[in-house]
């Protein structure tokens, strides 16, 4: 691959989980495995010290929530890629990590060479998304939008996504796969995935306004 | 010279007369032009000689004029025209040089008019085939050259039939200080005669509409034709200039329209003042129509005989119907009806004093109040429709307020049921979503556990069967949780993440997987409970596949199709692999299994299997016809309205 291997660390509590993922990494030479966390307080620690590209991190650490952390990196270095590690790939941590700026999740039971290819697919520019997660975005933006919240009004907005990007959402969310989802739009699969990244990244920037929003609300923050 | 009589008849009433003037005051100032004309005295002629005679021989000085004074009336009932000289006499110092006038403030009969023997007007009389009656005021021009220092004469020659004639007062002055006195006076008595006269058609008009709009409004019905006739009745005084003919027609119209206009005012106020006395209608009824009967019968002379006497009956059966409608305003508070009462006092003193003035018990000049009286009454009456209109309209506008505000209410209470039917269905969606769960435990992985739990402790199983089973149990509890996060009826979501998760498997068995889901609706109405059965259904499938039919595809195909109204969801798992072995195998297990969870949904099953050529299983199930969220909010509007159209029927 390239030259310069990607720099990575990882956040897992779990000490099974933590040496298989630290093992995956190092058996890879195009990957360099620059800092490991077993909590959050150790994770703050290596943010700050360690130069990186990729975070694998779990959401359930024992002094917090990985969320917090995802919040923090993804504002600090925007040019990281956060992947979340998830037992099951289910729709509400998915969603609130990218939320949160997660650009990536990753089964915890995955094959070695899929969370390498993973790790090389957020870092070419793209994202993977399962088609449970691709409906829960397309709802989110939605409700968002305030068509079936009408009680939300002053947080309505525009729907962010394009026509192009809603529709790759709806094609996932039937559980067509890159590839076909290519064929069918006459894009490249890399295009799709692509496509995938910017959605999440919009589904981030949309979450931290209403946050703001939300804080303004609530006489957190002035002006 | 027939039967011109003095203003001593009206002198023992002069007292009278002062009274009733003093009563009308008030109405009087308040109406400027009625005011009577002042001017300087020595410019007001106040003696007049007369002498009856023909227009072809002007009278010698020294014939036996008699003296009068003005305003001077007469009458005839002789049928026959005569001829009656005047002679006015004025003093002037030095003959003037600019233009002199004469007005007269009123001569009915007209006639023509000499300056020192010179003609200088010739206002129409009567003739064979017209009569005159004018009411209007006669300025005449006294040309400077006629005039002459000292003493002038003015000679008036008319010529008058039957009926009351007169000679109003009389001025002489310079035109530019009459003008404005002339034409105060044409106002009075002409001008404002024809505006009485319109408003009273208007105000006819207006109450007949809207009487012919609401049929229910008698009262509107009544002022209609009570206006009529009052129309009616004052058209004789409208027109100055008239065919013997239409004389006639004119006075009929006057006796009729006076008779039916009290008959119906009359009773209308009786009824008004909560009464209802139906010998005296009839009687009212009866004498109001005597009017113009004998006026018919005994021709013109009616006019001078009994016709006066019936007027004054006809004014007193209104007096009655005035007087108890007042009673009425005063024991009631209603502005509007007490506005309409006082402006028929004072029409009914105004058509008093014109009475008086016309039988000749008032002098003679005395201005024709009904004419000032009549539009008064007439925007009283007008006063009684904006009040209507404007009532109506502010009870149209508390009606919709009301009829808002229960709306509102309405609506509020169906939003309130909504919501709470809603709160409750979901409580119960939740709570049946629960018993899923623990029963979807209890049968799947709980089950699953157990069993392989005792056989590890039998130590029957090798360390490959235990990470086989655990895989099935993570297998199991992930088909469960798409369930569960595809949110009510998301299944093909479910579907994809699935067959994402068995590709690797497939693929390590050799197999291609190709997912064929390009028809699909975005979103299809199913039943929850039957997301769960449909993926273990079709995980089933695949899993048999994988362990069973060595083949090389395998094709998942997803299609909705309509039969009628019905829609059916189908899935189909095809694979070229060997086929299916023969009854009684591992292989019939499972699909006893996947028989029993698809009668479970009502859903129907089919397997075809060729040996040596694949597979085919195919699943349809039914979709709920249920009406979306864009129906079921379309009823709750038409409920609304449904709420609307009840209220308003209430």
């Amino acid at each position: 691959m390239s030259e310069q291997p990607i720099s990575i660390i990882i956040v897992e509590d779990e000490p099974e989980f933590r040496r298989r993922f630290v093992q995956i990494v190092e058996s890879e030479p195009s990957m360099k495995l620059v800092g490991v966390a077993a909590n959050k307080r150790e994770a703050q620690a290596i943010l700050d010290k360690v130069a990186f590209d990729v975070m694998l991190i779990d959401l359930g650490l024992p002094d917090g929530s990985g969320i917090e952390l995802i919040r923090q990196v993804s504002q600090k270095k925007p040019d990281v890629d956060i992947m979340v590690v998830t037992v099951f790939g289910d729709e509400q941590h998915v969603v609130s990590s990218i939320e949160a700026g997660a650009t990536g999740y990753i089964l915890k039971d995955s094959a070695p060479a899929d969370v390498i290819s993973c790790i090389r697919l957020l870092r070419a520019g793209g994202s993977p998304v399962s088609p449970v997660v691709a409906r829960s975005v397309l709802r989110a933006i939605r409700n968002r939008m305030g068509t079936t919240a009408p009680a939300r009004v002053p947080g309505a907005e525009q729907n962010p996504l394009s026509a192009r990007e809603t529709e790759i959402l709806q094609l996932l969310a039937k559980g067509m796969s890159f590839n076909e989802i290519g064929e069918i739009l006459g894009i490249s699969p890399h295009t799709v995935t692509a496509h995938i990244k910017k959605i999440y990244r919009k589904l981030a920037v949309h979450s931290r306004g209403e946050a703001v929003y939300e804080a303004t609300q609530m006489g957190l923050l002035r002006s | 010279m027939g039967s011109a009589r003095g203003a001593g008849v009206t002198l023992p009433l002069q007292r009278f007369g002062l009274l009733a003037r003093a009563g009308l005051f008030l109405l009087v100032c308040c109406v400027s032009f009625a005011a009577p004309a002042r001017v300087d005295e020595s410019r007001t002629i106040g003696r007049i000689d007369f002498i009856a005679g023909q227009r072809n021989a002007m009278p010698p000085s020294n014939a036996a004029w008699q003296a009068h004074g003005l305003p001077m009336r007469w009458s005839s009932s002789a049928g026959v025209r005569q001829g009656l000289w005047l002679r006015l006499t004025f003093e002037v110092a030095t003959a003037p040089t600019e233009g002199w006038g004469l007005l007269l403030q009123r001569l009915p009969s007209g006639g023509t008019v000499y300056l020192n023997g010179r003609m200088v007007a010739d206002v129409p009389t009567d003739t064979d085939t017209q009569r005159v009656r004018w009411r209007r005021p006669h300025l005449i021009n006294l040309p400077t050259d006629f005039l002459k220092s000292g003493g002038n004469e003015v000679l008036i020659h008319t010529s008058y039939g039957s009926g009351v004639h007169g000679l109003g007062t009389a001025q002489v002055g310079p035109t530019a200080e009459l003008q404005p006195l002339y034409s105060r006076e044409f106002f009075v008595s002409h001008t404002l005669r024809w505006i009485s006269l319109v408003l009273t058609v208007l105000l006819a008009v207006g109450f007949a509409a809207l009487w012919f709009r609401r049929r229910s409004e008698y009262l509107f019905g009544m002022l209609a034709l009570i206006a009529f006739f009052w129309a009616l009745r004052s058209l004789d005084s409208a027109f100055e200039v008239l065919s013997d003919d239409a004389h006639f027609l004119s006075r009929l119209a006057f006796y009729v329209g006076t008779g039916a206009f009290t008959a119906l005012a009359t009773i209308t106020m009786w009824r008004q003042s909560g009464r209802k006395r139906g010998r005296a209608e009839f009687g009212i009824g009866v004498l109001a129509a005597m009017g113009p009967v004998l006026f018919l019968l005994s021709g013109g002379s009616f006019d001078l005989t009994v016709g006066p006497l019936w007027l004054a009956i006809m004014l007193g059966a209104l007096a009655l119907g005035v007087l108890s409608l007042a009673r009425r305003a005063v024991s009631e508070s209603g502005l509007v009806l007490r506005l309409v009462v006082a402006a028929l006092l004072i029409a009914l003193v105004a058509a008093a004093h014109d009475f008086l003035v016309a039988i000749g018990m008032l002098p003679f000049a005395s201005p024709a109040l009904l004419n000032i009286a009549t539009p008064v009454l007439v925007i009283a009456l007008g006063a009684t429709l904006i009040d209507r209109f404007v009532r109506s309209l502010a009870e149209v506008e508390k009606t919709n307020a009301d009829l808002e505000t229960r709306i509102h209410e309405r609506e509020q209470l169906l939003k309130r049921n909504f919501d709470r039917l809603r709160e409750s269905e979901r409580v119960k969606a939740s709570a049946q979503e629960r018993q899923r769960i623990m029963q979807d435990m209890h049968d799947g992985l709980g089950s699953q556990l157990l069993s392989s739990l005792m056989l590890v402790e039998r130590g029957a199983m090798s360390n490959e069967q235990v990470a086989q089973i655990l895989r099935e149990s993570i297998d199991d509890m992930r088909l469960a949780i798409d369930a569960l996060a595809a949110d009510d009826s998301d299944l093909f979501a479910a579907l994809g993440n699935m067959r994402f998760r068995m590709e690797p498997r497939l693929r390590a068995a050799g197999m291609e997987l190709q997912w064929d889901a390009r028809n699909l609706p975005e979103e299809v109405d199913l039943d929850p409970n039957a997301v769960l059965p449909v993926l273990r259904i079709v995980q089933e499938a695949l899993t048999n596949a994988i362990k069973h039919s060595r083949a090389r595809v395998v094709r998942v195909t997803l299609s909705v199709d309509h039969d009628g109204d019905a829609q059916w969801l189908s899935i189909r798992v095809t694979d070229n692999g060997r086929g299916l072995a023969a009854k009684g195998t591992v292989t019939g297990r499972g699909m006893l299994n996947m028989k029993s969870r698809a009668a479970r949904i009502a859903a129907f099953l089919k397997v075809e299997s060729v040996p040596g050529a694949g597979t085919m299983i195919l699943l349809r199930l039914p979709l709920n016809p249920i009406p979306g969220p864009t129906t079921r909010a379309m009823q709750l509007s038409l409920d609304t309205e449904a709420v609307i159209e009840q209220l308003r029927k209430e």
